[in-house]
């Protein structure tokens, strides 16, 4: 295959696309903040915008993941791609002030979030959290300076990360220089391990301390399993985006296409072995202190929840990805991506929003007023960071036009014959 | 009597191999091979070979091994000696679960094996290429197409010219 003719390698504007995701994205977080101030119901609004703003950071994490991943196993087909996920990570300094009013509130109202920050809450048979044995154990941990300080560490490493990778890519498409791949290298090699600890910490302190009596090994895992499944459905709706403005005819053929979903395949097995390992051990030991995180999930409505999530986020794609066809065709690979793309979203509200509790200590039903405001917080967050990857496409070649990997990229093998 | 068993033509380039398969393929031959010293990549659509069967024969496998750990562990732990096991019901699919995804693992990777032996009709002990003396090369720097003369399609003269037309040398034909 000859190289891409000139003209597809210079993005068309994406100025007015832009301009439509931000309106969108303030829309979003107008509403949700006119939520959380109009109605009584502040809990519950704060815990759809922690919703909302975990799936956006799962998202942008996988994608920085995945650039870090290409790197460091030196990747040839993945080159044409990871320039949409290096504009994909510019969202971290966003999301990082995105998260500050989560920030504020444990300051201002402790325990509104997180109930373990509140030490007089009050927990079930009459103890407070200042008086629980199992907090007192964990305060060194679990406490507001230490969440802080842990939240603007995680959001440092992100973003200095990100840009690190994004200023070594962008610069070698002007001067070629094959140190910038070297440079790239080695940021991916303590990036990987550090991306992971913060990642895992962010799941434990955002998600998991809402129930600060349970534990599980498996978590951190769980929402890095999450995030690149995430990262990578939406890298398939940015491919089939890129195609259909024609950008990428030529460029990016079936057989990349098919990598792409193969790894996201591969990701639906890893999700489904993890959480299923997490249930199973648990389900298996039978010890209350872990099962009741399970039990609050099987009142009301969230068993159902429970049962969408096992089907669909692990049957359905499963058996859906099975043929090669539906691997390689842009068509029902964008509709599993957009499927894929939701059910998360849904797992995360399993994982956070039964954390709301009635008067009788129960989780509130799943079917209520806050998936409106998941929604609103979703679409805030999110137009936010879809502006800041458009905002950053102009600034960069469609593909790394000079990476050392790039023509291998561009000329891996044709797919066979359908 | 010695049987025909197809005529065999020399390329000297991948380029040269490339377009004549895909002459070969236009003429709609169906019985007909390209012998390379290694990969080419695409040569499989060039030749215009369809995917490959195998994944059905995996798939098989897979159902044949996810049904066979649930019904294995019902059956000996709920139905045949029912057994008490750490409180636990006599079958659950969660605890039945991992044995099933092993078996699921181990006969898709049976039946891949199986099935790819069976496509290619392995093991093959013999074949006519190997007694033509040129086919040495074929493990080195040139490369071939046989024509099989069990193809519909096959007239020897005609597939000497169709092979000639699409610039193949030493074109010869070979005994069963």
């Amino acid at each position: 295959m000859s190289a891409p003719a000139s003209s597809s390698t210079a993005p068309g504007s994406t100025a007015a696309l832009a301009g439509k995701f931000l309106i969108a994205g303030i829309a979003g977080l107008v509403l949700t903040a006119l939520g959380f101030l109009l109605t009584n119901n502040h809990q519950g609004v704060a815990l759809s915008y922690l919703v909302g703003i975990s799936y956006w950071t799962a998202v942008s994490i996988g994608m920085l993941l995945l650039v870090m991943i290409h790197h460091i196993v030196d990747a040839g087909w993945s080159t044409v791609i990871r320039r949409q996920f290096e504009h994909g990570t510019s969202a971290f300094l966003w999301l990082a002030v995105l998260f500050l009013p989560l920030l504020i509130s444990a300051w201002v109202k402790p325990g509104l979030v997180w109930p373990w920050m509140d030490l007089s809450h009050e927990i079930h048979g009459g103890h407070t959290v200042g008086t629980d044995i199992l907090y007192q154990k964990k305060a060194s941990f679990l406490n507001v300076r230490m969440f802080t300080g842990m939240t603007v560490g995680f959001f440092i490493v992100w973003v200095w990360l990100s840009s690190r990778l994004r200023k070594a890519s962008f610069a070698q498409d002007s001067d070629g220089e094959v140190k910038w791949t070297f440079m790239n290298r080695k940021t991916a090699a303590f990036g990987i391990p550090l991306t992971a600890l913060a990642l895992s910490f962010a799941a434990i302190y955002w998600m998991k301390s809402l129930e600060y009596h349970w534990f599980s090994t498996m978590y951190g895992v769980w929402f890095f399993a999450n995030c690149m499944r995430a990262a990578m459905a939406f890298g398939v709706m940015i491919t089939c985006w890129l195609y259909a403005r024609g950008d990428y005819k030529g460029i990016y053929n079936t057989n990349q296409f098919h990598c792409l979903m193969a790894l996201a395949y591969a990701f639906v097995v890893f999700w489904a072995y993890v959480t299923f390992s997490q249930y199973f051990l648990i389900w298996n030991a039978n010890v209350p202190e872990e099962t009741f995180w399970y039990n609050i999930r099987e009142h009301g409505d969230w068993v159902y929840v429970g049962m969408l999530i096992l089907f669909g986020h692990f049957f359905f794609p499963f058996l859906f990805l099975l043929s090669y066809r539906r691997k390689s065709t842009r068509g029902p690979a964008l509709f599993i991506s957009i499927w894929i793309a939701t059910i998360i979203l849904i797992d995360l509200c399993y994982n956070i929003l039964p954390a709301l509790k009635d008067a009788e200590n129960q989780p509130l039903p799943f079917l209520s007023i806050n998936l409106l405001w998941v929604l609103t917080s979703v679409v805030g967050v999110g137009g936010i960071c879809v502006w800041a990857y458009l905002r950053s496409f102009p600034t960069a070649k469609l593909i790394p036009i000079r990476d050392p990997r790039i023509v291998e990229s561009l000329t891996h093998h044709e797919a066979t014959a359908p | 009597m010695k049987k025909n068993y197809g005529i065999v033509a020399a390329f000297d380039t991948t380029p040269a191999l490339y377009h004549a398969c895909e002459q070969v393929r236009d003429a709609g031959y169906s019985q007909w091979d390209a012998l390379t010293p290694f990969p080419i990549h695409g040569l499989d659509f060039a030749m215009g070979v369809r995917r490959s069967k195998v994944p059905r024969f995996s798939l098989a496998g897979g159902i044949t091994g996810f049904c066979t750990g649930m019904s294995l562990i019902w059956w000996a732990n709920a139905y045949e000696y029912p057994l008490v096991v750490g409180g636990k019901p006599y079958f659950s699919p969660m605890f039945a679960f991992p044995i099933s995804y092993e078996l699921t693992i181990l006969f898709t990777a049976f039946a891949t094996i199986g099935g790819m032996f069976l496509l290619n009709k392995l093991p093959m002990h013999y074949h006519p290429v190997l007694k033509a003396p040129q086919f040495v090369r074929a493990m080195d720097d040139r490369f071939y197409i046989v024509i099989e003369a069990n193809d519909p399609k096959f007239n020897p003269a005609q597939t000497r010219a169709l092979l000639e037309q699409a610039g193949g040398k030493d074109i010869a034909e070979i005994d069963e």
